[in-house]
């Protein structure tokens, strides 16, 4: 499959780097770079979907759990419990 | 009272490898040798530890580095609590779904974030406006978990190996190699979360740690090799082998859900 592409000599370089493209790591040059590849080679760009899909797929799928409520209430009365003995101790010094 | 004794000494131990050009590291770091005591001694309360930083507090922020303070100098007990409200309390479901994450249990969850949020109230007064909030949230979750929470967790830490050539070379490269194309990573969309959730809670947890912060958060390779405590290739490569992992995964949950057939699998 990658034999049949013409600049099949960069695809192990822009299949080890797509990552980085993906995760915004790369500069503006190396952006470029694997930006024209990609706009060439249609089977780096497949497996640029996938990786791209998957990411997303992470993002909406493994995030967005609430906190208990109960959990909420503790934190802000320990927090405030913390505060008040500060607060008085700045007024006994 | 329910925070004396969330605050135990090896929680509050610094970094394994920290950068100590980091401005967040010395503020955690300071705060842990504040909290260390002589062996033999009893662990303090948090409620201590917060006065002692009131105690020196004056003459501490002037010292901290540059813009530290013009709120903190000043800033009543009052202001402080309004202010950790206002800019922290409202990132506290995204803590507790990382905690989750880490965890993968929800009391244990719940006593990360607890530890977290005391932890980073407690430094607050240090904590500089300018700066990413949520990023040094984050910094102080993964840290806590990682030096202090970890520790008391019976299973085992895989340690993989993991050398910087190692995702460098890993991927040469064929195309399509572990079979997954575009049209059957939509069939992924139709997956439940919980089966997402759980191939993510299957990956050895520092691969975990890393793809998620990378992956759901959004954070930067630096960041989150600042929040792990590791070189940012270390950080690269876990997220290499992570993902590489969790595609494997997914594509078998997949399967067995008959979301996608054998003869779809590319070979």
């Amino acid at each position: 499959m990658s034999g049949e592409d013409p600049q099949d000599a960069d695809c192990g370089e822009v299949l080890a780097q797509l990552w980085l493209f993906l995760d915004n790591e790369c500069d503006h040059e190396r952006r470029e770079f694997l930006r024209r590849h990609l706009d060439d080679c249609g089977s780096c760009l497949e497996e640029f979907g996938v990786e791209e899909q998957l990411k997303a797929l992470l993002a909406r799928k493994c995030g967005g759990d609430h906190a208990p409520d109960a959990l909420k209430q503790r934190l802000r009365q320990s927090i405030r419990e913390i505060m008040m003995r500060q607060a008085w101790l700045s007024t006994e010094r | 009272m329910g925070v004396v004794g969330v605050m135990s000494a090896d929680s509050a131990e610094p970094t394994q490898t920290g950068q100590p050009e980091s401005r967040l590291e010395e503020t955690i770091g300071s705060r842990a040798s504040a909290e260390e005591l002589p062996p033999g001694s009893v662990a303090p309360d948090i409620d201590a530890a917060g006065l002692e930083d009131l105690e020196g507090q004056d003459l501490e922020d002037r010292d901290v580095g540059p813009g530290t303070a013009d709120q903190s100098v000043q800033e009543t007990p009052q202001q402080r609590i309004e202010r950790f409200e206002r800019d922290a309390m409202p990132l506290l479901d995204q803590l507790y779904a990382a905690a989750l994450r880490m965890t993968r249990n929800p009391a244990d969850a719940e006593d990360l974030v607890q530890e977290t949020y005391l932890k980073a109230y407690g430094a607050f007064g240090s904590f500089h406006q300018g700066t990413n909030l949520r990023a040094w949230l984050y910094r102080i979750l993964t840290n806590t978990y990682i030096n202090g929470y970890r520790k008391r967790q019976r299973q085992p830490v895989a340690q993989p190996s993991e050398e910087i050539t190692d995702w460098q070379l890993a991927q040469a490269a064929q195309h399509t190699s572990s079979g997954l194309r575009s049209a059957e990573m939509e069939a992924l969309d139709r997956l439940p979360d919980s089966d997402v959730k759980d191939a993510l809670s299957q990956l050895a947890e520092d691969f975990r740690m890393a793809v998620y912060l990378a992956d759901v958060e959004g954070f930067a390779y630096k960041e989150i090799a600042e929040m792990m405590g590791t070189p940012i290739g270390t950080v690269m490569s876990r997220l290499h082998r992570g993902r590489k992992q969790l595609r494997d995964m997914l594509t078998g949950v997949a399967r067995e859900r008959g979301f996608l057939r054998d003869a779809e699998v590319a070979s």
